[in-house]
C-alpha cells in the first residue's frame, strides 16, 4: 500500500470496502450466480476482504511509530482572571459560620440608630460617665421624642433590645454582625469597624455557659489548642461583665512579647442585666442570658497573624493590599 | 481610669508576702486589671485599670483593700493597715473662723478646717519621689500634700488662702447661665449654668467646686493661713460642668464618679497630720463637718439560688459569706436567703441581687467555674434572612474577576448627594456626611489605582443612608461595580451573567442620568421595577452598575423549574448582516429571538467593522427541523430585519 498517512489510508479504505466501494460492488453482485459459483465466489471474496483488512490495519498501527511532534508543556496556562473577597467578608463568613453551628441566627440591625438603644435601653442614661468610652458620632437630626437623638451605632450592642422585641419569647441565641463607626482614627482605630455580638437568653442560662460558647468558638475559629479566659470587667449592660482573653499561639501560653502573661484580650462580654432584659420586654425573673460584643477585625488580626501595621489598609482600595488575599 | 501605683506606697497598707507579679496577676484575675508592671525594687510601680463603676478602689488603698480581700482566694495571706492618723481634732456642725452656707444637694458633706502659720517649703525627698513614681509632679509642699492625699485615698482636696476669703463667708450654690471664673491655670470660663461654686462676702466666685479652684482665693508664696478644704459634690452636676467647659482634672474625673461621704473624715485628718508635720501649721480645734444626711446602712437580700443559677454551679455557703466578708460586707444566712450589708463604699456600685453574685464570682474565680455549651431550644431562623444570598452574589462576582473593596461610609459634602444626613461631630469635612449612594465612593477608589495598566473591576457591598422624616434613614444594601480601563462589553457582561446565574429576567432600558455620559445608561429593571443601573461614567469613561440587593435577591431564583432536555438537536447557523450606522444591535436580537417560537437562542459573535455576525439556534422540541423550515424562518428574520432596520445579509 502506498499510502503515506492515515488520510491517505481512509481513502483507500473507502475505495474497496465503503458502501460503493469496488469489494463492496463484487459482493453485491453473487446474488446473479449459480449456487456452486456462488460458494467460491463467497469464500475468495471473503478471503481478500480479510487480507485488505489487515494490511490497513498494518499500515495504521506503522503510522503510529512516525516521529513526535514537537510540544512544549512548560509554557504558561492561560489563567482565568481571579477574583478577590475582601478580608473583612471572609472573616464575617468564618466568624457566623461558626457560631450558626450552634445555632445562633444571624441578624442585622441598623448602623444608624436612636440613642436610646444604643445607650439608654443598654443601663447608660444621658450625661453617664460610661459613655466616654464610647466615641459616638451624632447625626444633625432633630430628637425623637422618647428615642432621643440619631447616632452612629457605636457598637453592635444595640442590637440587643431590638433581637429581644423581635424574637419575644427566648430562646434566643443571636449572631449580630454590622458596622460600627467611633470617633477615633490611627493605626490601631478606623473610624467605621465592624463588631460581632452574641446575644443568648433562655432558662437557666450562666456563666458556665458563656464559657462553654467562648471556648467553642475559641477552639472552632482560632484553633483546637486555643482556651479563654473571662477577667472582671464592668460594662452598665452586663452584671457580672468580663473582658475575655484567648491563650496566646505564639507562645503557646507561656508568655512573650506579643502577649499577657500568655493572654491576648478579645473582648468584652457579659450576664444581661436585669435592666436591659425589662428593656426588652423579657421577664428577668424567669430568663438570664449572655453577651458578648467584639471586632471583627481584631479576632481577623488575632487569628492570621496577618501583621497588617495599619488597620486603616483595610479600608483602602488599593488593588496591591486587595489582590493579595 | 487608668491609674499608677508604686510598690513602696501599697505595701504601707498591704502587708503580705506575695510578690509583685504574684499581686498583678491575682488582681487581674479576679479584681483590677493590672496592665503591667515596670521599674524595680522600690521603683516598682503597678498600672491599673480601675473601670468607672469602681472609683473606690482608684487610690492605693482602695488596691490594697481589693489585694486583701482577693490574695487569700489564692491561699497567699494577706492584712489590710488602715492609714495612721494622729489628727483628733473634733467634728463640728458650725466654727468660728468660716460662716458656710452650703446646698446639701450639690454637696452631700463639706468639710474644712482652717490651719495657721504654714511655712510653705518643698515637700520632703520620700513625698517628691512618691508623687514622681505616680505621675505626678511635685510642686511645693501645699500642692503636694492634695495630690498625697488624692493618691492614697481617692479624695480630692483643695486649699484656699485662708486670707483672700472675703469676711471668711463661703456660699455653696449653683451658678448662674453667663457668670464667670478664672480658675488657678489662669483660664477663664463662662458658665453654662447650674455648675457648682462658691462666693465669698463681695459675691465674686472664688471656688469651681470639684473641678479647680480659683485665682483669686489660690494660695501663693506669701499665704500664711490655709483653708484646708474635703467635699464630696453631685457627681451630675460635676460631670455636666467638666464636660461642658472640657476642663477634664483628676478631681472632677473622681468627683463625677461619686465618691463616698465617708471618706472625707479620714482625707481630712490624714490632711490635718500632714500640714502639721511638712508645713508647721497649726490647726484650729475643731473641723467644720456640714453631713445632714449621714451615710445609712444598705442591706440587700440575695437567694442561694439565684447565685448557683448565675454561676453554673452549687458554691458551699462558707465560701459565699468568706468571700464577701473578705471585701467588708457583712452576711447573715437566713436559710436560703443571704442578708447583706454593704459597706459604704461600695453603696454605689452594689444595687440588686446580680450585683453580690458578680462579687462572688469574681473572687471565687471565673476560671475555676465549668465551661459548658447550653442545652435547650435552638431558635427559629430569621423570616427574611439575606446574608446566604449576599456571600452568593459575593462569590458570583469574585468568580467573575471582581475584587472587593470595603469604603468607609462617610464623604464630603459634594459627594454626599442631597439630603444627605450630617454628622454633628465629623472628625473632618471629608467625612462629613453619610452616604446616599456609592458611586463617589467606588469612583474614588477606582481612581487610586490609575496607574494600573491591566483593565480591572472593583465591587462594593454596603448600606447607602436614605434620609427619612422623623425617624431613622432607610439602610438599603447595594452591590455596586466600577470597571477601569474595561471594554463596554465585558463590564455588561459581568452584570448580564450575574443576572443568568441568579435567574433573573431583566431588561436594560436606556434613560439618561447624572453622573453618566448622554445614552450611555441602562436601567436595568425587573417586571417593570427598577432594580439597578449601569452605563459608562462622564468621569475618566469608568464603567459603573449598582444593583439593590434586596429587590436582586426578590427577582431571583434559586432554580428554575425542571424543562425536559429536548430529543431533537437545534440547527446553528451563522448569519453575517451589514447595519447603517446607529443600529442598535440590542434591538435586532430581540426582534430575531421574538420572530419564532422555533428560535431558541441568539448570540452575537462577531463584529468586523459594520458587518455583525449572529449564531442563531432554531430548534423545535417535537421533532427534528427540516431544511426547507429552517429557510422559511430565515427568510422571514431576514424580511423582518431589512423592514425595520435596513440590515442586509453579507454577499
Amino acid at each position: 500500500m502506498a499510502a503515506g498517512n492515515p488520510t491517505e489510508l481512509e481513502v483507500i479504505r473507502v475505495a474497496y470496502l465503503g458502501r460503493s466501494g469496488r469489494l463492496t460492488s463484487t459482493i453485491k453482485k453473487i446474488k446473479g450466480l449459480s449456487p456452486e459459483d456462488k460458494k467460491q465466489a463467497g469464500v475468495l471474496i471473503n478471503d481478500t476482504k480479510n487480507v485488505i483488512e489487515s494490511e490497513i490495519a498494518n499500515k495504521k498501527n506503522s503510522f503510529k511509530a512516525t516521529p513526535r511532534k514537537w510540544f512544549d508543556p512548560t509554557i504558561p496556562g492561560i489563567k482565568p482572571k481571579i477574583g478577590h473577597l475582601h478580608l473583612i467578608t471572609q472573616a464575617i463568613s468564618n466568624i457566623s459560620q461558626t457560631f450558626e453551628k450552634i445555632g445562633f441566627v444571624r441578624v442585622r440591625y441598623p448602623e444608624v440608630e436612636w440613642d436610646w438603644l444604643a445607650f439608654e435601653a443598654l443601663n447608660m442614661p444621658k450625661g453617664h460617665p460610661a459613655r466616654d468610652e464610647w466615641e459616638t458620632f451624632f447625626v444633625d437630626a432633630p430628637d425623637h421624642p422618647k428615642y432621643g437623638q440619631i447616632v452612629l451605632t457605636p457598637h453592635t450592642s444595640s442590637g440587643q433590645v431590638r433581637e429581644m422585641l423581635r424574637v419575644k419569647a427566648p430562646p434566643i441565641r443571636m449572631i449580630n454582625i454590622a458596622k460600627c463607626y467611633r470617633r477615633q482614627s490611627d493605626v490601631a482605630h478606623v473610624p467605621m469597624f465592624h463588631q460581632f455580638e452574641g446575644l443568648v437568653i433562655d432558662k437557666g442560662i450562666s456563666i458556665a455557659n458563656l464559657k462553654g460558647t467562648l471556648d467553642y468558638f475559641a477552639r472552632n475559629y482560632f484553633g483546637t489548642n486555643r482556651k479563654t479566659r473571662l477577667r472582671p470587667y464592668h460594662f452598665q449592660f452586663t452584671e457580672p461583665s468580663f473582658e475575655v482573653d484567648v491563650s496566646c499561639d505564639i507562645c503557646a501560653g507561656r508568655g512573650c512579647r506579643l502577649c499577657k502573661e500568655g493572654w491576648l484580650e478579645l473582648g468584652g462580654a457579659g450576664m444581661v442585666h436585669p435592666t436591659v432584659l425589662k428593656n426588652g420586654g423579657i421577664n428577668p425573673k424567669i430568663y438570664s442570658g449572655f453577651a458578648f460584643g467584639w471586632g471583627v477585625e481584631r479576632v481577623l488580626m488575632m487569628k492570621s497573624g496577618l501583621k497588617i501595621p495599619d488597620v486603616r489598609l483595610l479600608y483602602s482600595s488599593d488593588l496591591n493590599f486587595l489582590q493579595q488575599f | 481610669m487608668d491609674i499608677i501605683i508604686p510598690e513602696i506606697w501599697l505595701r504601707d497598707f498591704l502587708k503580705t508576702k506575695a510578690t509583685a507579679a504574684q499581686i498583678a496577676k491575682c488582681l487581674s484575675l479576679c479584681g483590677p486589671s493590672v496592665e503591667k508592671t515596670s521599674g524595680k525594687g522600690n521603683d516598682l510601680v503597678y498600672s491599673i485599670e480601675v473601670t468607672t463603676n469602681r472609683v473606690d478602689s482608684a487610690s492605693v488603698y482602695g488596691i490594697a483593700r481589693e489585694a486583701v480581700a482577693i490574695l487569700p482566694m489564692f491561699k497567699i495571706q494577706a492584712l489590710l493597715m488602715t492609714p495612721k492618723v494622729t489628727a483628733r481634732e473634733l467634728l463640728a456642725k458650725t466654727v468660728d473662723y468660716l460662716d458656710a452656707s452650703v446646698d446639701s444637694d450639690l454637696c452631700p458633706r463639706f468639710a474644712a478646717i482652717l490651719i495657721r502659720n504654714i511655712e510653705i517649703k518643698s515637700s520632703p525627698d520620700w513625698l517628691q519621689k512618691r508623687l514622681i513614681l505616680s505621675g505626678h509632679r511635685p510642686i511645693n509642699n501645699i500642692v503636694d500634700i492634695s495630690n498625697y492625699i488624692m493618691l492614697t485615698l481617692g479624695q480630692p482636696t483643695h486649699t484656699f488662702d485662708y486670707d483672700k476669703i472675703k469676711n471668711h463667708k463661703m456660699i455653696l450654690r449653683k451658678s448662674n447661665q453667663g457668670e464667670k471664673i478664672t480658675t488657678l491655670d489662669g483660664k477663664t470660663h463662662t458658665l453654662p449654668g447650674g455648675d457648682i461654686v462658691i462666693e465669698d462676702a463681695s459675691g465674686i466666685l472664688i471656688d469651681l467646686a470639684g473641678i479647680m479652684g480659683g485665682q483669686n482665693s489660690a494660695v501663693n508664696e506669701n499665704t500664711k493661713n490655709v483653708l484646708f478644704f474635703v467635699q464630696t459634690y453631685n457627681p451630675v452636676n460635676i460631670r455636666k460642668t467638666s464636660m461642658a467647659l472640657a476642663h477634664r482634672t483628676d478631681a472632677a474625673v473622681l468627683f463625677e464618679k461619686d465618691l463616698d461621704p465617708e471618706n472625707v473624715e479620714p482625707a481630712a485628718r490624714l490632711g490635718i497630720d500632714l500640714f502639721t508635720t511638712l508645713a508647721k501649721g497649726q490647726p484650729e480645734a475643731k473641723i467644720l463637718d456640714i453631713y445632714p444626711h449621714p451615710h445609712q446602712t444598705k442591706k440587700l437580700t440575695v437567694d442561694y439560688l439565684t447565685i448557683s443559677k448565675n454561676l453554673g454551679i452549687n458554691l458551699p455557703k462558707p465560701i459565699i459569706t468568706k468571700i464577701l466578708t473578705n471585701l467588708g460586707f457583712k452576711t447573715v444566712w437566713k436559710n436560703k436567703l443571704l442578708e447583706v450589708n454593704v459597706p459604704s463604699f461600695r453603696v454605689r456600685d452594689i444595687n440588686i441581687a446580680e450585683d453580690i453574685v458578680e462579687e462572688i464570682a469574681r473572687l471565687y474565680g471565673y476560671h475555676h467555674l465549668p465551661s459548658t455549651l447550653m442545652a435547650g431550644q435552638i431558635p427559629d431562623p430569621h423570616p427574611d434572612s439575606t446574608f446566604d444570598f449576599e456571600t452568593k452574589v459575593k462569590n458570583i462576582l469574585k468568580g467573575f474577576g471582581g475584587i472587593e473593596t470595603y469604603t468607609l461610609s462617610f464623604v464630603a459634602k459634594n459627594k454626599a448627594g442631597e439630603d444627605a444626613l450630617k454628622l454633628q461631630n465629623p472628625l473632618g469635612a471629608e467625612s462629613e456626611y453619610l452616604r446616599t449612594s456609592l458611586l463617589p465612593s467606588l469612583t474614588t477608589a477606582a481612581k487610586e489605582n490609575s496607574g494600573e495598566k491591566e483593565p480591572f473591576y472593583l465591587f462594593e457591598m454596603a448600606n447607602v443612608y436614605l434620609p427619612r422624616k422623623e425617624n431613622l434613614p432607610e439602610e438599603k444594601l447595594m452591590l455596586a461595580e466600577i470597571f477601569f480601563n474595561t471594554n463596554f462589553r465585558e463590564a455588561k457582561g459581568t452584570i448580564e451573567s450575574l443576572l443568568e446565574s441568579l435567574h433573573v429576567k431583566a431588561d436594560f432600558i436606556t434613560e439618561d442620568a447624572k453622573y453618566f455620559l448622554p445614552s450611555h445608561r441602562l436601567v436595568i429593571k425587573t417586571k417593570g421595577q427598577k432594580i439597578g443601573q449601569f452605563g459608562v461614567l462622564e468621569e475618566d469613561n469608568l464603567i459603573y452598575g449598582e444593583l439593590e440587593v434586596a429587590k436582586l435577591k426578590a427577582a431571583s431564583r434559586e432554580f428554575l423549574a425542571f424543562k425536559p432536555v429536548s430529543q431533537y438537536p437545534a440547527q446553528i447557523e451563522d448569519i453575517t448582516m451589514i447595519f447603517p450606522e446607529r443600529t442598535k444591535i440590542g434591538e435586532v436580537i430581540k426582534l430575531i429571538t421574538n420572530n419564532s417560537e422555533l428560535i431558541s437562542k441568539v448570540e452575537l459573535k462577531d463584529i468586523f467593522r459594520d458587518n455583525y455576525t449572529f449564531r442563531i439556534w432554531y430548534q423545535n422540541p417535537k421533532k427534528t427541523l427540516t431544511n426547507e423550515e429552517v429557510t422559511k424562518i430565515r427568510n422571514k428574520i431576514l424580511q423582518s430585519i431589512k423592514v425595520k432596520f435596513g440590515g442586509v445579509i453579507k454577499s
